[in-house]
């Protein structure tokens, strides 16, 4: 989806520049196979192994002993909140990023490059210190707090809960959604808007009929691109979970770089990839079954 | 009345744009605060600043995260640019697992990932560090930079470089005037992009830096986890500033090198000429 296709009228090649030409595909075969398939298979395989947690030997014996703990209240309860916040992520991303990305569209050239550039240098000032500042805005006292005290008389207790968790994932991962939703809307003819309105078409009307359609390659784009690298996310919850609220990501790494018990970290990351291919194969058989509706 | 101009959609896009840029007004202002809770404002300081500029854990963080970005946008440019060679002419079997494997770099969760290489590089005795974070980002770097300069190539019409060849072009000279100078705009941004991304990423760097490297991002990361820190508003004001300029730059030389390349394309007469 994100890779675009080869064109048609190259011609193939044949003999010694072909050869030559076949080189080329080694630096990056290489480091695929060495630095992504290698470690992540012996990921898969370890996951699988147990270990002496006084020599930290891992030694093979075809356990499934690393995915019992599944069971334990504790790690079932983080899969399950990881699962909800990329999923209300990914909702939320989707519904605030499709009218920006639809309203940027509509404009003139010279404003859709200003309001791209409003979505997108955001997301070049540091990562960590953006998340920082959610502390200050949604800390008691702080502005966000302030706000919603004036008007409820009620103070704004969600940081650190999964709550200032989802606020800082919304807020992270939003350009990731207008983009490709906004490279798919921009194709769209303006005549067929007038089309649809000329033919009759209420404004609710030319959304289903006309814009959601054409635009739904660019939406399935941002809804994978959104919801699998959020499902993994380790550091908005360090930072806005406040060390309390967790996610599968926090547990992975507490698993390999504290605890130094490499099965069950492995374990976890394999699960995580397990639900992950599930969902984008959901994602998959949704896309024809909405196509052919 | 037109979709298009409808006021629902105008509000709320900009209500979602100043939702992305309250958090960067937020560590503007209080990079100047003087009150160092940062809940109310308490006059203006550049205290801050200079703490942030005489901490020597920042200054050698960030000649790290320099060598760190440089050293795997090279990588990466190296490994996209020679793949979507490659791939351009690849048969459609091969080009499928080329681009999956493209993909699944892009979008596996980082924690997965970095999880994975720590585990190969302890097993493997290779040791953690400078070396093996610039392995581990040009990665993923290699994957975005590869589907920019691909989205290049495929905008590319082959009659252009077949017309250079029948013009008598050596297949060198044809691939630096036309190709390369097609693809050098792709380059320059996919450069630029990878040096942003490996300029700010943690958790790559968190696993594969072990105890002798630890970039500005793991800096940052040991303040906010341990202390209310003010001085970390000044460093991302200035990551900010750094990095805007950086782009700036790139988008005004991708536009500039780009026309020169078109000019290259469309004008064959040009080669004719030499």
């Amino acid at each position: 989806m994100l890779a675009p296709t080869a064109p048609s009228g190259l011609r193939a090649d044949s003999g010694h520049a072909a050869g030559l030409r076949h080189l080329l595909v080694v630096p990056t075969a290489v480091w695929t196979l060495a630095f992504f398939v290698l470690p992540l298979g012996l990921v898969t395989v370890f996951s699988f192994g147990t270990e002496n947690l006084i020599t930290f030997n891992v030694s093979f014996g075809w356990t499934a002993s690393n995915y019992a703990a599944f069971g334990s209240a504790l790690y079932l309860s983080t899969l399950l909140r990881s699962v909800a916040l990329s999923l209300g992520t990914t909702a939320a991303c989707a519904f605030l990023g499709f009218p920006l990305a639809f309203f940027i569209s509509s404009q003139r050239p010279r404003v859709q490059r200003l309001l791209l550039a409003g979505v997108i240098v955001p997301f070049w000032t540091s990562f960590l210190v953006r998340t920082y500042s959610w502390v200050n805005l949604l800390q008691i006292d702080g502005p966000a707090d302030r706000v919603a005290h004036g008007l409820t008389g009620h103070h704004l207790q969600i940081l650190y809960s999964p709550r200032s968790i989802a606020v800082g994932m919304v807020y992270s991962y939003l350009p990731l959604m207008v983009l490709p939703i906004y490279v798919a809307l921009e194709r769209i003819s303006p005549d067929l808007y007038a089309a649809a309105a000329d033919l009759g078409a209420r404004p609710w009307r030319q959304f289903r009929r006309v814009v959601f359609p054409l635009a739904r390659p660019g939406l399935i784009a941002g809804v994978i691109i959104v919801g699998v690298p959020a499902m993994g996310e380790y550091v908005i919850p360090e930072i806005l979970g406040g060390g309390k609220t967790l996610m599968v990501g926090n547990i992975i790494v507490g698993q390999y770089l504290d605890v130094g018990d490499y099965p069950f970290g492995s374990a976890l990351a394999v699960s995580l990839m397990v639900i992950l291919m599930i969902m984008l194969f959901a994602l998959r058989r949704v896309q024809p079954a909405v196509e052919a509706s | 009345m037109s979709l298009r101009r409808h006021p629902v959609a105008g509000a709320l896009a900009l209500v979602v744009v100043g939702f992305l840029w309250i958090p960067i007004l937020a560590v503007a202002v209080n990079s100047i605060n003087q009150s160092s809770l940062m809940v109310s404002w308490g006059g203006a300081t550049v205290h801050w600043y200079s703490l942030a500029l005489h901490d020597p854990n920042v200054r050698t963080g960030l000649t790290t995260t320099i060598e760190i970005a440089l050293g795997s946008t090279l990588v990466s440019l190296v490994i996209a640019v020679s793949g979507a060679l490659w791939w351009r002419r690849a048969p459609a079997r091969a080009r499928a697992v080329y681009d999956a494997m493209v993909y699944a770099r892009i979008i596996l969760p980082e924690v997965v990932f970095a999880t994975a290489l720590f585990f190969l590089f302890l097993k493997a005795r290779f040791p953690l560090g400078i070396l093996a974070i610039i392995v581990g980002h040009s990665v993923w770097n290699s994957a975005y930079a590869a589907v920019i300069i691909q989205a290049r190539l495929v905008g590319l019409d082959p009659a252009i470089e077949e017309a250079a060849a029948d013009l008598g072009a050596t297949p060198w000279r044809a691939f630096r005037r036309v190709t390369f100078a097609a693809l050098l705009p792709a380059i320059i941004a996919g450069g630029l992009l990878t040096f942003t991304f490996s300029f700010d990423d943690v958790v790559t760097s968190y696993f594969l830096g072990g105890n002798s490297a630890t970039p500005l991002p793991l800096v940052l990361f040991g303040m906010i986890r341990f202390r209310i820190t003010p001085e970390i508003n000044a460093i991302g004001v200035m990551v900010m500033l750094f990095t805007v300029t950086l782009m700036g730059v790139a988008v005004a030389a991708s536009t500039l090198v780009g026309s020169v390349g078109r000019g290259r394309r469309d004008a064959l007469a040009e080669l004719y000429g030499q």
